[in-house]
């Protein structure tokens, strides 16, 4: 479904990544994971087309997307629910969802979608017509992630979206991704969480100084020694190098 | 009574204030840029009522109106749109540029020397009222106004490309992210800003009976000022600031001592100097603007 080549992204001088290849297919989830500054935000951005790749390849459902306008790709089936989760803060929870449904047109089905976030969100129900930054961390993830949902995204991007949140938080929004995953949403998330991560992954990238470190299906990545070096001695390893 | 004659003085100066300043803080909130050539959208109506003038009223109106947004959404296509990843100041400097070029084809089309325009003179009478003398120009003015700031409200908050402009002046990538078109929301300010901009030059030419080509320029600062004391980027601070402005230039105008008073505007811009060292940031900055990284 997703077919990333050889993908290299800078800012100004500053290479981000490196020659990323990998590819999801439907209804997969996928993790990355990495330390800080290892490039996980930079690859979301640049598949949602928020940051042009300096060469490479994106492609999504067979159709190459590379450099297409963010706005065109949310109709195209990709939402990305970015790091610090970027709510409407001003606007009320209502607008926000509605703003979730930009690229829609049918009605009656957003009316019914907007129920079903509500009902795996019931807080979101409570504050319906207040302003968004008046929830809490988890509430606005939670509404974060109910947005991206009226889209009706077949692929779904998620940066971090553990980052700050309670565990008891984290457990419900985890809990969502795996809802999600049984409608058939396929779904690249991207961690520093690693026992979530791999828990809900079906495979994983070990992402590096932009490139990738290491990969494989989760359940045999956790544990195994090659494992604990990508990701905790990366540092140490290129130096050696 | 006069205060009362001064304080409706006030609220019609004041209101026209605010629909300027109203055009410039639209458009900083979608696209952070200072647009100076809002001015010459002004000056750019003011001579199609020139040109116009004497025709069916309708027409007038029409025509002034689509004339200025017509120009706003060229400054806008030809000038901002290929700039809009650029720094800030340099959609600041091409909006001088735009400005000053607008203002010089005009300079060399019609000359420098202000040309007299007959708009509905009658608008210069009064009615009395309860004692007061109320000038029909700036009866016309307050109720326009009103009528625009609600259908403003109503838009914003009701259409759905009103509630996508919110989204966009918030957070403008997160608004591309859900799937909000750049260019439509950014077109849609610039219309509005045009609508916005024809409204200050009918009352212009009304009230000085005449245009130039400098004619905006005036009204653009005054009405940039307004939307800083507002805080820039809060739209309904850069009405509120309009509105603040034109008052406090009445009571100027009302309360200096006659020698003063031909200075009025130094001392309005004295005060927004002090105004800034209090609240550098403006009466209504949003916190989430501050915030964005």
């Amino acid at each position: 479904m997703l077919k990333v080549t050889d993908l290299s992204v800078a800012y100004g001088s500053i290479t981000a990544l490196r020659g990323i290849s990998f590819e999801i297919t439907e209804g997969e989830v996928v993790a990355v994971i990495g330390p800080n500054g290892a490039g996980k935000s930079t690859l979301l951005l640049s598949i949602a087309g928020v940051l042009k790749p300096r060469s490479g390849r994106i492609e999504f459902a067979g159709r190459n997307i590379t450099g297409k306008q963010a706005e065109a790709l949310v109709s195209e089936g990709i939402s990305l629910v970015p790091e610090g989760r970027h709510i409407f803060g001003s606007l009320t929870v209502a607008e926000n969802l509605a703003l979730g449904a930009t690229v829609r047109r049918d009605r009656q089905a957003i009316a019914s979608d907007i129920d079903r976030v509500l009902a795996m969100f019931p807080v979101l129900k409570d504050r319906y017509r207040q302003r968004a930054n008046k929830l809490s961390g988890g509430e606005q993830q939670m509404l974060a992630l109910g947005r991206a949902m009226l889209a009706r995204p077949r692929l779904l991007l998620l940066d971090e979206p553990s980052l700050g949140l309670a565990p008891l938080i984290v457990n419900q929004v985890y809990q969502s991704i795996m809802d999600l995953r049984q409608s058939g949403v396929t779904v690249l998330v991207v961690e520093q969480n690693v026992t979530r991560a791999l828990a809900v992954a079906d495979r994983t990238y070990v992402l590096s100084f932009g490139a990738i470190a290491m990969s494989g299906r989760s359940t045999e990545l956790a544990g195994t020694a090659a494992f604990d070096t990508a990701y905790f001695g990366v540092s140490r390893e290129v130096e050696q190098e | 009574m006069i205060v009362l004659q001064n304080a409706i003085d006030a609220v019609s100066l004041g209101a026209v204030y605010a629909l300027a300043a109203l055009g410039i803080g639209l458009i900083f909130s979608v696209m952070r840029l200072i647009n100076f050539a809002h001015g010459e959208l002004i000056m750019a109506g003011g001579f199609c009522l020139y040109a116009l003038v004497g025709q069916p009223l309708l027409v007038v109106i029409l025509a002034v109106l689509i004339v200025s947004t017509v120009l706003a959404l060229g400054m806008e296509r030809v000038a901002f749109r290929p700039l809009r990843k650029a720094n800030p100041a340099t959609l600041l400097i091409s909006s001088f540029a735009v400005s000053y070029l607008v203002q010089h084809v005009v300079l060399m089309i019609f000359g420098s020397r202000a040309m007299g325009v007959p708009f509905l003179p009658e608008l210069g009478t009064s009615i009395e009222f309860l004692g007061l003398r109320i000038p029909r120009l700036q009866l016309v003015t307050v109720i326009t106004t009103l009528v625009l700031m609600v259908g403003l409200v109503a838009f914003f908050r009701f259409s759905r490309i009103g509630l996508q402009m919110r989204a966009a002046a918030e957070d403008f990538t997160m608004a591309r992210l859900v799937g909000v078109r750049a260019n439509r929301v950014i077109a849609f300010a610039f219309a509005i800003s045009g609508i916005l901009a024809s409204m200050v030059s009918f009352y212009l030419v009304a009230q000085t009976g005449s245009v130039s080509y400098k004619m905006g320029v005036n009204m653009v600062l005054i009405a940039f000022v307004s939307s800083v004391i507002g805080g820039m980027g809060s739209v309904a601070g850069a009405a509120l600031g309009g509105f603040l402005v034109g008052i406090i230039s009445v009571s100027l105008q009302a309360y200096l001592p006659v020698d003063l008073r031909p200075y009025r505007d130094a001392f309005v811009f004295m005060l927004f100097i002090l105004f800034l060292f209090w609240r550098p940031d403006g009466l209504l900055m949003s916190r989430a603007d501050r915030d964005r990284v």
